[in-house]
């Protein structure tokens, strides 16, 4: 082909690709990574943080948080058994997904998933869940008919020991399983900021805080589920929600979006004063292709402002009413949640947009269709809603249940 | 000496804990590749199992034994090097018995080589789809065999 021809062609190629701006790698026009890895850490981190919630009445012994105690286990588990199913639909092939447990690969972070995720759900949550339970399995299974009857008895494993000896024996149990559950559950969200951190050759990924970013970013997250979740089984079951329980929330809430805020501002301090190379593309990144989610999504809307109302809650508490403050957790809560889910699209994402060249971007544009699309992403993120509402159902009853030796147990310890 | 007795509930979880390891001992012990780990974290007959699968291309000496005339002409154009079966799919079984036809065209085809995408040689034609053509097909205004005719 002659020069005058070839330049033609250039032209005509560099004048199609409309969604490049100035030189990015050819292997870095199309991301790779979609709304399902965005989905994907954002319900790991849930899980996490609604264990951790859990975990301050356990260990903590935080007792005004007691009546979301077995709420926050149930969400969590709810989350949890939906967490491998992005990654199960951006792979494909979920007939191969046993064969990262059957010949694992231990140098891989990746493939050492299978294992955290099934030590978190096996050792820790359905444990935990068991033996806070089983009083109630075996007062159920007796009381209780059909499938119910069946299924608490079944859930009871044979165990049927309620005498204060073996329930005092179920609380210290508890108790360790949930002092190993802290460290678990910040390796099962950690993990997820340990790949993205290790991942040196991208600026905006490769950091060592990432993985701290991820466990506070997750905490803050579903405390946030926490608190929205409560509210919005009280409100359908139309009973009130305990204030006390309601104010230490959000105090939680408080104190943890301020810490995760701390260590993200750090995070950028740090790098604008480092200012290494890259520092130029990713701030061009956050001014411009990241601005609505990163900006406005992330800081103003998912932190500045939660940050603002919740921090009006605990300076002047006794001057808003206690109306106000359940109106001022909820929209917190969500506003958090969608921040959240904004921080983890602006890492997904806004990783792979600019160029490893440091001199261009991509533009990524979400599909409603498809195995990568946001419907699917949607359904993602309601599944675990749906699963919530059966688990509720049949574990978290209205009515408090009457111990089989008379003694009164609440429904919602 | 008095046996050891556990309570109740952590024989059980004893129990469930031993099933659970033992299930997955069995369950790695049947699925596991024979050859796997041979030589690395790989099956070891990885090669060996994929020649022994059964070859579904024909190549292009067995198209040229009946479709000459074709071959000789495409062989004149662009297109020259493109295999016939990269466009019309394996046909060994078309070679052994022509009356098993070759799968249906598929319309989008072109757009496997000819949609614009950067990482591509500049010298091959590229369009974008959306912009280039909204009809029904290519080859209505293109000849595959000789790209540079009209039909």
């Amino acid at each position: 082909m002659d020069p005058v021809s070839t330049a033609q062609a250039v032209n005509e190629v560099q004048t199609l690709v409309t969604h490049i701006d100035g030189y990015v790698y050819p292997n870095e026009q199309n991301l790779l990574w979609s709304v399902l890895i965005v989905v994907y850490p954002y319900i790991t981190g849930l899980v996490a943080g609604a264990f951790i919630m859990a975990s301050l009445v356990r260990v903590f012994s935080v007792q005004a948080l007691a009546p979301a105690y077995r709420l926050a286990l149930l969400t969590a588990l709810a989350f949890l058994l939906c967490a491998p199913l992005p990654l199960l639909l951006h792979l494909g092939h979920p007939e191969r997904c046993l064969e990262v447990i059957v010949t694992p690969h231990v140098s891989s972070p990746m493939a050492m998933f299978g294992f955290v995720y099934a030590w978190y759900i096996m050792a820790v949550l359905l444990l935990e869940l068991w033996l806070e339970y089983r009083r109630d399995f075996v007062v159920w299974g007796q009381r209780e008919r059909g499938f119910k009857g069946l299924l608490y008895r079944l859930l009871t494993l044979g165990a049927t020991d309620v005498s204060p000896g073996a329930l005092h024996l179920d609380e210290r149990l508890s108790q360790t399983i949930t002092i190993i559950g802290i460290p678990s559950a910040f390796l099962l969200h950690g993990y997820v900021g340990f790949i993205f951190g290790s991942i040196k050759a991208n600026p905006w990924w490769g950091n060592v805080l990432m993985p701290i970013i991820f466990i506070f970013s997750a905490i803050v997250s579903g405390m946030a589920l926490c608190v929205v979740v409560y509210m919005a089984l009280n409100w359908v079951r139309r009973r009130a929600a305990d204030d006390a329980c309601l104010d230490k929330m959000g105090m939680f809430l408080f104190f943890a979006l301020l810490v995760d805020f701390s260590v993200e501002a750090l995070d950028w301090i740090h790098r604008l004063y480092q200012a290494e190379e890259s520092i130029h593309v990713l701030k061009q990144l956050a001014a411009g292709k990241l601005f609505y989610s990163l900006l406005v999504g992330q800081l103003c809307l998912g932190t500045l402002a939660p940050l603002f109302l919740l921090g009006a809650t605990q300076l002047l508490r006794e001057r808003i009413a206690m109306w106000l403050r359940r109106r001022i957790y909820f929209i917190s809560a969500v506003l958090i949640m969608v921040g959240v889910l904004m921080m983890r699209w602006n890492v997904v994402i806004g990783g792979q947009l600019f160029s490893k060249s440091l001199r261009g971007f991509t533009t990524f544009k979400l599909e409603p269709a498809g195995q990568e699309g946001w419907l699917m992403g949607l359904a993602l993120m309601i599944l675990p809603f749906v699963i919530l509402g059966v688990l509720v159902r049949y574990f978290l009853p209205i009515l408090p249940v009457t111990a089989a030796a008379g003694e009164p147990a609440s429904a919602e310890k | 000496m008095t046996p050891l007795k556990l309570p109740p509930q952590i024989l059980r979880l004893v129990l469930l804990t031993v099933t659970i390891l033992g299930s997955y001992g069995v369950m790695r012990h049947m699925l596991r590749p024979a050859s796997f780990g041979e030589y690395g974290h790989y099956r070891g007959a990885a090669l060996e199992e994929i020649a022994a699968r059964p070859p579904t291309y024909a190549g292009m000496k067995a198209c040229n034994e009946c479709h000459s005339d074709i071959v000789q002409k495409v062989a004149k154009f662009e297109h020259k090097t493109v295999a016939c079966e990269a466009c019309h799919g394996p046909g060994r079984e078309h070679a052994k018995d022509p009356d098993v036809k070759n799968a249906k065209l598929n319309d989008r085809l072109c757009l496997r080589c000819h949609e614009v995408d950067e990482a591509r040689p500049a010298w091959l034609k590229q369009i974008a789809e959306k912009s280039h053509f909204r009809g029904d097909r290519c080859v209505d205004c293109h000849v595959p065999h000789q790209p540079k005719e009209t039909p």
